[in-house]
């Protein structure tokens, strides 16, 4: 007797053990590589998206995959020559990174996936956008987007007899004359970290050379040497780091310039929406507004970041129904503030947000046009050269005149 | 009467010791290399299945158009010539003083010798905070003292970025040579510093006549090991300016990784690390024939 029940036992194990195995192997596994996120509350968020997913669609199973930035930069070249990749990778929007990845083919079109969830119909459609950029189709879906604008400290701004925030860049110029007669530095930035005082550059392209032009420049369709409005600008950038940036920047990241900010040591900083947050946590929100760059062009500085559907995938339509997932307005709705202040889709309510979330959100509503960061407007090599110039420039080591001629040699020896 | 297996001949013996190291550093050291040869020759970006053939193309754009390879292989031409001279230096001399019979002189060994055992990054990090224009411990005790003029951007002021990394290397590698010389001090035969003194030597014709004969092969160790790990610097510039600020301070060994692995233009990073060879086996060449020749005349 003890014997049978024993092996009926046995068989039960054996049989759930058989049937759990066969649920398994009928799942079809998606593999997902990111970051690893230093804001935790996305990770987090990751980890309970894709718990939820799984329980309402039995039949995929997700892998999740963490890296840092240049570890997951690496893992994917080395990816790219094997079928061990992911089938959906996180890399920014733009030409420079996200573009490297479609160029090479990594990435699959989604244009039918884009019509059979009707994700324009939810999406904010500057972050939509940059799906459009490349050739051959549209590629990834927004994961974030974000906006770049100037904030600035309240107290230093009425201390110099500046009373509501600039609407050209003339008048940006000006209010910083106004700081520098108070003796308060205009603007901080971080030269360790190239890309902090890129945005400068960034914004002033876009103011002294309008858009199509600054999109051609980015596109590498004109010439960087001949262009009037680039030199021009590289001389704007040599004014602004010579008079209105806080003294000594190429020594120090974009995290000590925001103590410096932080400290009342410049009136103004260029960063994005994510800003907000980090001045709630040093409760600080009060003492800082904040207003889009006033270029004169109706283009929003930012950028986005995407989620793709590598081209080695042979389980699209599985990836595209998690993406589908991820985009929706519940979704969204739930862990709205764990990946940016703002969310990709359009239908998420925003209740009880900060003076300065609203002013984003305005600033949001405002434009429907971006104007991207030049490092992912660029291709790498290039970015590389545009770093080295703008700090060239700033540092004085290079006059603003050739700056132009060595941006375009080098675009010019590329080939 | 007992049979006993005939043992392995002793040259054949050494090659099967010899074996699985062999078969490690053919897999590890000379096939990354001659694939690395292999690849300057091509253009590869990690993403396209195939490498495309360009012959000498990445050495012309190396040579010709990269605004940065001349000035990265000047740097590291200048930072070589001082890590081998300074740091040295300073350690002879302080190897020299705590070769003597002074109070305190273990705990001293241990203070010097520290710095090594951090690493580069913690060691960057460290200096980068005491480099701080606005916060940091130099600019700090130059305004306390009222030397406001002497305030700079150590970091961020490309006429003065390669010399403050360079002091920090110098803090981090004194300690591996001064344990080297001291090691070698320790050797000197205490008979012939006593013969010496008998002859009517002084203290300065001790060290001329008998410690630094002595100490020719460690003199040579030293210099030889600082030469290599100069000319592959990185780690320590890596972490204190990325190469930057415009890239001032950049060094072949890191151009070679930003191209290959940050830019992803292998050829290129391939091209680069090549010359970087190409210049240490200029070097260390003569230094194993002085090495193969000075064991010959031992035996």
């Amino acid at each position: 007797m003890r014997m049978r029940n024993a092996l009926a036992a046995t068989l039960s194990v054996l049989a759930i053990t058989a049937g759990l195995g066969m649920t398994s192997a009928a799942a079809e596994e998606l593999k997902v590589w990111t970051l690893s996120f230093d804001n935790d509350s996305a990770n987090v968020a990751w980890k309970k998206i894709i718990e939820e997913f799984q329980a309402a669609n039995p039949d995929i199973t997700i892998s999740l995959e963490n890296r840092s930035v240049d570890e997951h930069k690496a893992a994917l070249r080395v990816a790219a020559q094997s079928s061990q990749g992911p089938d959906i990778y996180f890399m920014w929007a733009g030409l420079g990174l996200g573009g490297e990845f479609v160029n090479a083919g990594l990435s699959q079109p989604l244009d039918k996936y884009y019509d059979q969830y009707g994700w324009d119909k939810r999406l904010v459609g500057t972050a939509g956008g940059f799906s459009k950029i490349y050739e051959g189709g549209r590629h990834g879906v927004p994961y974030t987007f974000h906006g770049e604008g100037i904030y600035y400290n309240k107290a230093l701004f009425e201390k110099a007899g500046i009373t509501q925030p600039p609407a050209s860049y003339d008048e940006l110029k000006a209010d910083a004359a106004k700081l520098k007669e108070a003796g308060i530095p205009a603007m901080t930035f971080g030269g360790t970290v190239n890309w902090h005082l890129m945005r400068l550059m960034d914004v002033i392209l876009e103011a002294k050379c309008g858009a199509d032009k600054h999109d051609a420049l980015m596109a590498m369709k004109v010439d960087w040497s001949t262009e009037a409005c680039a030199s021009a600008s590289f001389q704007e950038l040599n004014d602004w780091s010579q008079n209105y940036i806080l003294s000594p920047f190429m020594g120090i990241d974009n995290s000590q310039s925001f103590n410096l900010f932080l400290a009342g040591r410049a009136a103004m900083m260029l960063e994005g929406d994510w800003l907000v947050s980090q001045l709630r946590n040093e409760n600080r929100l009060a003492d800082f507004d904040l207003f889009p760059v006033p270029t004169g062009t109706d283009r929003l500085y930012g950028f986005a970041e995407y989620l793709y559907v590598s081209s080695k995938s042979d389980k699209a339509d599985a990836a595209a129904k998690f993406l589908d997932y991820m985009l929706s307005d519940k979704v969204q709705q739930d862990n709205l503030g764990a990946f940016g202040s703002i969310s990709i889709n359009s239908n998420v309510k925003y209740d009880k947000i900060d003076p300065l979330d609203q002013k984003w959100m305005d600033i949001f509503a405002q434009y429907d046009k971006i104007y991207m960061n030049g490092d992912q407007a660029f291709p790498l090599d290039v970015t590389t050269e545009y770093f080295r110039v703008i700090n060239e420039v700033a540092s004085g080591n290079i006059k603003p005149e050739d700056a132009g001629k060595a941006m375009q040699s080098f675009i010019a020896n590329r080939t | 009467m007992s049979k006993t297996r005939p043992s392995l001949r002793p040259s054949l013996q050494g090659y099967v010791l010899l074996g699985p190291a062999l078969i490690v550093y053919l897999l590890f050291a000379v096939y990354p290399m001659i694939d690395v040869i292999r690849m300057s020759f091509s253009s590869w970006n990690g993403l396209s299945p195939q490498a495309k053939f360009v012959g000498i193309a990445n050495y012309r754009a190396i040579l010709t158009q990269d605004p940065v390879f001349w000035g990265a292989l000047w740097n590291t031409l200048i930072w070589t010539s001082a890590a081998v001279i300074i740091p040295n230096l300073i350690a002879f001399g302080v190897a020299l003083a705590l070769n003597q019979n002074i109070p305190g002189r273990s705990g001293l060994r241990i203070v010097f010798y520290l710095p090594v055992i951090i690493a580069s990054i913690a060691v960057a990090t460290i200096w980068k905070w005491m480099y701080d224009p606005f916060f940091g411990l130099f600019n700090g005790l130059l305004t306390s003292w009222g030397l406001t003029g002497l305030i700079m951007d150590w970091l961020g002021d490309k006429t003065v970025a390669l010399w403050s990394v360079f002091v920090a290397h110098v803090w981090q590698s004194v300690g591996f040579s001064m344990v080297l010389f001291l090691a070698g001090l320790q050797s000197v035969s205490t008979t012939l510093i006593e013969a010496a003194r008998i002859d009517g030597a002084g203290r300065w014709g001790v060290f001329r006549y008998v410690t630094l004969p002595a100490l020719v092969p460690t003199i040579t160790v030293v210099f030889v090991l600082s030469l290599i790990n100069s000319l592959k610097a990185f780690d320590i510039v890596y972490g204190m300016t990325g190469g930057g600020p415009a890239q001032s301070t950049q060094m072949l060994a890191m151009w070679a990784y930003t191209q290959s692995m940050q830019l992803g233009v292998f050829g290129r990073g391939a091209a680069v690390s090549v010359v970087l060879l190409l210049i240490t086996l200029i070097v260390v060449i003569p230094y194993m024939r002085w090495m193969f020749k000075r064991e010959d005349m031992g035996r």
